[in-house]
């Protein structure tokens, strides 16, 4: 009895109503021969155009494959996509993930696993990551994905002001800054030279914008979070208080707006009323588009411990219920081409993750991306759990929770607890990729 | 148009057995949207629920009532609830009220009818990202028109949609302004049912304009009114669109709807046994909701 599946079946239809006629609607840039390999990402606004100018280099730079994006909404809508098209066994041959949510996709065995050696062979290994990149990738001892960058949470600064304020050294940097109170000082020396606030923070209805910020002035405690399946959750309670106290004092309406959303924060800064702006490396395009002369750096290491929050994003192989072994070979060819042509990622402000490209020479002269790659060693990820990363409920419940303490005043310990809280009901609950916990990595 | 009429058929009841065959032949495409697209949706869902079936695929084992002892006792699960209810009560309130205040006054002879209607009913075509939009802007603390507004009686820039305070007002504001005008047609036509006659002779008997509205105009809108209460509150149970984008992704423990849980519960945190559990909870919150109501309107009735 011959068994058609619904795809060989459509095939078929397709060959007997005329294959020529389909065939003349594909992509006339597809040279003969070559295979499509289908990649969703979620990179969008100037991310997405620089995403596309990687693609047709790659694209025009050999005739083996050719590589078709599919561009999703960033966020839930894009995960949700993504699970289902898994879940499906329909996958598409290669995806971009935010390293911070790998974690909640791989014992569902939405994910496939990068053979290491096959990476090696194409001159992509663990001599060419930071360590702390590179290590992300890893769930256990399997690699589930392969870092395209990091893109830190980083401070950008209006030189012009900051230089009228005399707070720059001879070299344009700030000075160096080791303790809050320190921090305060230079905000208040550039508030002085500002038109309206020394510093703009956006954080209203913005939980991964509040805890980008609580998360890189926490680990600069030396502390870190974490959450084990079923069990209570590891948080530093004084290293969380501090850090949330000290977001409060800065939003006094004079150093920063009490009330500032990101959009509103990023207009102040771009508009030159303000000396100094607290955002992710991607605005970069905004604030070089805005003209002015600016400089961007690490936030200043206030508690002792260089950290910064970060997240990655980085390339996996959704799962496919029947790989196709030639389009395998050419994803990892496309991974490796990609990886090696990433300098021109960094020109959207990421700082890529293969380090031959950031130790290059052109990439010490790229101005300001050079001053804070260093933040590519101290990169803090989110605490791993099925629930946390980028564009999760994790981050609009850390929102929901500490945005009555920088809006109202409400109390930082009170706000702790109710985090813990929300962690601990998290951890009780069976973990939907493996309700039943028996996978292991 | 042509003024000639086919011969209407009084049903005498019972259909020839041709007949019969048409008219069923006729539904069958009908019932088969409704057992592939509702029924078999809501059996699946149901069983769904006893499972710990997640959106990764994951999961499916039946775990018995497990998922509904866990909503029975999960705090976030009431509290949305209580949401949905207060937003309930807060929006029906002013959604009946203004919209029969808008109507009468209306109906009362204003110039240019016409432009009124258009006016009040044209936020209702509006989708609901649009709505969201444009409320984001107007409750915006720094640059909003709604702080510009208070600042003119010197009262300090309120953070509208961020503060738990304020933020089921501004949805509810919002909500109302947004739908007002479907029940203010529901009234207004109604309103232009009542027999004129009927305030002729009151007015001939001397009732005043307060008396006719007690009188005439009230009672007669009786029966529209519980109707328009009955589709209201189902209308407001369903709250999620607009408070979901208005908030713009920071859960709120003082306007989570229950279906923005369910929805968090299932597509992004992938629980969708337990999402499914908490559904069908709220599809029993809203039957008994629709069973009160019946109740209360049969009583009137009698």
């Amino acid at each position: 009895m011959i068994h058609l599946n619904r795809r060989q079946l459509l095939t078929g239809a397709a060959a007997l109503t005329g294959a020529g006629l389909l065939a003349g609607c594909s992509p006339s840039s597809t040279p003969s021969g070559a295979e499509t390999l289908q990649f969703w990402h979620l990179l969008s606004g100037g991310d997405g155009v620089t995403m596309s100018g990687l693609l047709d280099k790659v694209n025009a730079s050999q005739d083996a494959f050719h590589v078709r994006p599919t561009v999703l909404a960033w966020g839930t809508p894009y995960y949700t996509k993504l699970a289902i098209a898994g879940a499906g066994g329909r996958a598409p041959d290669v995806a971009i993930m935010h390293a911070t949510r790998v974690g909640g996709y791989a014992p569902g065995g939405l994910l496939d696993t990068w053979d290491i050696d096959r990476l090696a062979s194409l001159g992509v290994d663990e001599s060419t990551f930071s360590a702390p990149i590179w290590d992300k990738g890893k769930i256990g001892d399997k690699r589930f994905s392969v870092a395209l960058d990091a893109h830190p949470f980083v401070l950008m600064f209006n030189t012009d002001i900051c230089d009228k304020a005399g707070v720059l050294d001879s070299d344009g940097n700030l000075p160096p800054i080791s303790s809050p109170d320190e921090f305060v000082e230079v905000m208040q020396a550039i508030t002085g030279a500002s038109e309206s606030h020394g510093l703009s923070y956006g954080y209203l209805g913005d939980g991964s914008q509040m805890w980008r910020l609580f998360y890189t002035l926490y680990t600069q405690h030396g502390a870190e979070m974490e959450f084990p399946q079923e069990g209570a959750p590891v948080i530093d309670d004084d290293a969380a208080v501090a850090s949330l106290t000290f977001m409060r004092s800065l939003l006094d309406g004079k150093i920063a707006a009490p009330q500032a959303d990101y959009q509103a924060a990023i207009a102040e800064f771009a508009t030159g009323k303000s000396g100094v702006l607290l955002t992710g490396v991607w605005e970069l395009r905004t604030v070089q588009a805005a003209g002015f002369p600016f400089n961007a750096a690490v936030i200043p290491t206030m508690y002792g411990t260089p950290a910064s929050y970060a997240d990655s994003h980085t390339f996996v192989l959704p799962h496919q219920a029947q790989p196709n072994e030639h389009k395998r070979e050419l994803t990892y060819q496309f991974v490796a081409d990609l990886l090696k042509n990433s300098f021109d990622w960094a020109t959207a402000g990421h700082i890529p993750a293969y380090l031959p490209v950031t130790q290059s020479p052109e990439y010490a002269d790229l101005m300001p991306q050079a001053n804070y790659a260093v933040a590519a060693d101290q990169v803090r990820y989110d605490p791993p759990a099925w629930f946390t990363g980028s564009g999760s409920e994790f981050h609009s419940e850390f929102g929901a929770t500490a945005q009555p303490v920088l809006l109202s005043g409400d109390d930082p310990g009170a706000a702790v607890k109710k985090f813990r809280d929300y962690v601990t009901r998290q951890l009780s609950k069976p973990n939907p990729a493996d309700p039943k916990g028996v996978w292991k990595a | 148009m042509s003024a000639t009429t086919a011969p209407i058929r009084v049903s005498t009841g019972g259909l020839q057995k041709g007949e019969r065959l048409i008219s069923w032949a006729m539904l069958t495409p009908f019932l088969i949207a409704f057992v592939l697209f509702l029924v078999w949706p809501i059996l699946h869902g149901f069983y769904l629920s006893f499972t710990d079936q997640s959106l990764t695929g994951a999961g499916g084992d039946w775990v018995g009532i497990a998922n509904y002892l866990e909503a029975l006792t999960d705090p976030v699960m009431w509290g949305s609830m209580g949401n949905t209810l207060w937003f309930t009560l807060l929006s029906t309130v002013p959604l009946v009220i203004v919209a029969l205040v808008m109507a009468v006054l209306v109906d009362r002879g204003l110039p240019g009818q016409w432009l009124w209607r258009l006016s009040f009913f044209t936020p209702y075509l509006l989708a609901s990202t649009v709505i969201s939009q444009i409320w984001v802007w107007i409750f915006n603390p720094q640059i909003g028109a709604a702080n510009a507004l208070l600042a003119k009686f010197g009262i300090a820039p309120i953070a509208w949609l961020q503060n738990p305070d304020t933020n089921m007002i501004a949805i509810v504001i919002a909500t109302v302004w947004w739908t007002v005008g479907f029940n203010f047609l529901l009234y207004l036509a109604a309103l232009q049912n009542i027999p004129a006659q009927q305030y002729e002779a009151a007015a001939i008997d001397g009732a005043g304009g307060w008396r006719q509205f007690w009188s005439i105009t009230l009672p007669q809108l009786g029966p529209i009114t519980a109707l328009i209460v009955m589709l209201q509150i189902l209308a407001s149970l369903k709250l999620f669109d607009q408070a979901y984008q208005m908030l713009g992704g920071v859960s709120s423990d003082t306007t989570r709807s229950i279906i923005q849980y369910i929805y968090e519960t299932g597509f992004v945190g992938y629980r969708f046994g337990y999402s499914a559990a908490i559904s069908y909870v709220f599809f029993a919150l809203i039957i008994i909701v629709g069973l009160i109501q019946a109740l209360v309107t049969r009583r009137k009735g009698q």
